[in-house]
């Protein structure tokens, strides 16, 4: 599977990212790695133009926010995206916060599966165990 | 500060020995022997080559075909219309190659939206098809077909994935296929698409009556002006005082050229090109004057700058020398607005970062470097909030421009 990743707006923690890359190599990804300071309208033309199925975005200290609020907005001006995986993972607010609050807001932005300050594996996990279940979904029908 | 670009003169003569180099432009003709630069404003009545052998014709006789290189940006160069899938990648890849390929007239379709776009009534010259990286098929489909059915068009190359290729081939009559110029790593390969390009323009030159005596003169290929340009940049800071990063800019009498060090801009284009340039197509002074006045009453900020020049809107319909350097002035305002953040065009350069900016074409006969300095220092305190003052430099006598003989050795 196609996986388009990178760090969105002003964002420049790169280690994290390169990380994500090097993982998901390593299970069998074809990684589309935009790096640092990403537009979202930059990683969605991304997946246009490779034919990604999984958007991953990952940030530090909230710096993703002010960009999530604008993904279904932007989202909803493409016509091919409505079965993207939307991943977002790292600390995704300023200084600490509850999972129990973020994951819900960050939902509500349009992603599919959020990790705040989960451990890369464990998300990637997570990512596979969405892939089974839409897959199971589509062989059902 | 103000520089004159001069310094170099006698070391590119000997370099440029023996060749007449010829610049056909829209408004004027410049004529560079090894030892002097005349410009001549063109006679419309005429045919290009007739009014060039009336004004130069002695020069020229004095140089054999093989040693006369000519120029030309004078015929428009061709309407370019590009169907891409994404703003950021296709889109925005086949139309920087276009730029730097010397193609003024550029429109854009984003491919998901394409039932939604009207037809242009013109003919197209060529229509550019991109999208997709390799391993990505089944993009195109009925909806392009039947848009480019209704479209009127000289030329059509496909330069994306290779797994629509073979559809696109079956079809479209007569395209062309070249290689796709996203790779897989989603960057940009220019090569193919730009000698296709080049090539095209050449052809265009060759069919067009007024510009094909002129190889009555030269046994060279005439290269669009701006692909030349494009192509000499990396000299200028070796030869000249120029200070790094810089901008060219070329106002013209149809269109407005900006060439521009590519560290200027936080782009995703990953490209081997060191320079890339940007148009204008109607900023011009002489041909685009309606355009340009009309460009400059849209300007929030142009009355304030006409106060500033102690002038009023008047100034448009006076036909003086007057209202010429006022149209320059505004035209070098206007495109410093445009590749700023304040108007969001194809791209934005980083204006606070440049050291130089560098002024060729008619623009350094009109005005003096006093005259342009007083722009620049109103756009940056008024536009970017600075007392940044980046050098400003002269090219009167037109050495860049000959320097674009050096640069096409170069780049072949």
């Amino acid at each position: 599977m196609k996986v388009v990743t990178g760090v969105v707006g002003n964002d420049i923690h790169v280690v994290a990212n390169r990380l994500i890359e090097l993982s998901l190599n390593a299970r069998g990804y074809e990684v589309f790695n935009l790096g640092v300071n990403t537009y979202l309208e930059e990683f969605f033309d991304a997946v246009v133009e490779t034919g990604a199925e999984i958007l991953m975005i990952s940030s530090l200290n909230g710096e993703a926010e002010g960009w999530s609020r604008e993904v279904k907005l932007l989202k909803a001006k493409y016509k091919q995206l409505d079965d993207l995986i939307m991943m977002i993972g790292g600390n995704l607010v300023v200084g600490t916060g509850n999972a129990e609050d973020i994951v819900p807001r960050y939902k509500n932005y349009g992603f599919d599966i959020v990790c705040h300050q989960v451990d890369l594996n464990t998300g990637l996990d997570m990512l596979e165990d969405l892939i089974k279940d839409r897959e199971l979904e589509v062989s059902n029908k | 500060m103000i520089c004159e670009i001069n310094n170099a003169e006698n070391k590119d003569s000997k370099e440029n020995n023996d060749k007449l180099l010829i610049d056909v432009g829209s408004t004027y003709f410049k004529i560079s022997t090894p030892g002097n630069i005349e410009q001549h404003f063109r006679d419309f009545n005429k045919d290009i080559l007739d009014d060039l052998m009336h004004k130069c014709g002695k020069t020229i006789g004095g140089f054999a075909k093989d040693d006369v290189h000519i120029y030309s940006s004078a015929n428009g160069g061709l309407t370019t219309l590009i169907i891409g899938i994404t703003n950021t990648f296709s889109l925005k890849y086949a139309t920087n190659i276009a730029f730097n390929s010397g193609i003024n007239i550029i429109d854009t379709v984003l491919y998901q939206n394409i039932e939604d776009y009207s037809l242009p009534s013109d003919l197209i010259d060529v229509v550019i098809i991109v999208g997709g990286i390799n391993s990505n098929g089944n993009i195109f489909s009925d909806s392009l077909y039947n848009y480019l059915a209704q479209l009127r068009y000289s030329n059509i190359v496909f330069v994306g994935n290779e797994l629509d290729a073979p559809l696109i081939k079956e079809r479209i009559e007569n395209v062309e296929i070249l290689p796709n110029i996203i790779d897989d790593r989603l960057h940009i390969v220019e090569e193919h698409l730009r000698e296709y390009l080049t090539n095209l323009y050449q052809k265009d030159i060759e069919g067009k009556e007024d510009i094909k005596h002129l190889y009555d003169i030269t046994s060279n290929q005439i290269f669009p002006t701006p692909y030349i340009v494009n192509k000499t940049l990396p000299l200028i800071d070796a030869k000249f005082s120029v200070v790094n990063p810089f901008i060219l800019l070329d106002i013209g009498g149809a269109t407005t050229d900006i060439h521009f060090s590519k560290d200027l801009v936080d782009e995703n284009i990953v490209t081997e090109n060191e320079y890339d340039r940007l148009v204008f197509k109607k900023l011009g002074v002489y041909k685009s004057k309606q355009s340009l006045i009309f460009a400059a009453q849209n300007n929030e900020f142009v009355y304030e700058l006409l106060m500033h020049l102690k002038v009023t809107e008047n100034i448009f319909a006076e036909q003086t020398e007057k209202s010429t350097k006022i149209l320059m002035q505004l035209a070098i305002f206007l495109v410093l607005c445009k590749i700023s953040h304040y108007k969001k065009a194809y791209i934005n350069l980083k204006l606070l970062s440049i050291n130089s900016i560098v002024l060729t074409g008619g623009i350094t006969k009109v005005l003096t470097g006093e005259e342009i300095e007083d722009i620049i220092s109103f756009f940056y305190k008024k536009i970017l909030n600075s007392e940044h003052n980046p050098v400003t430099v002269l090219d009167s006598n037109y050495d860049i421009w000959t320097l674009a003989e050096k640069g096409k050795e170069l780049c072949q």
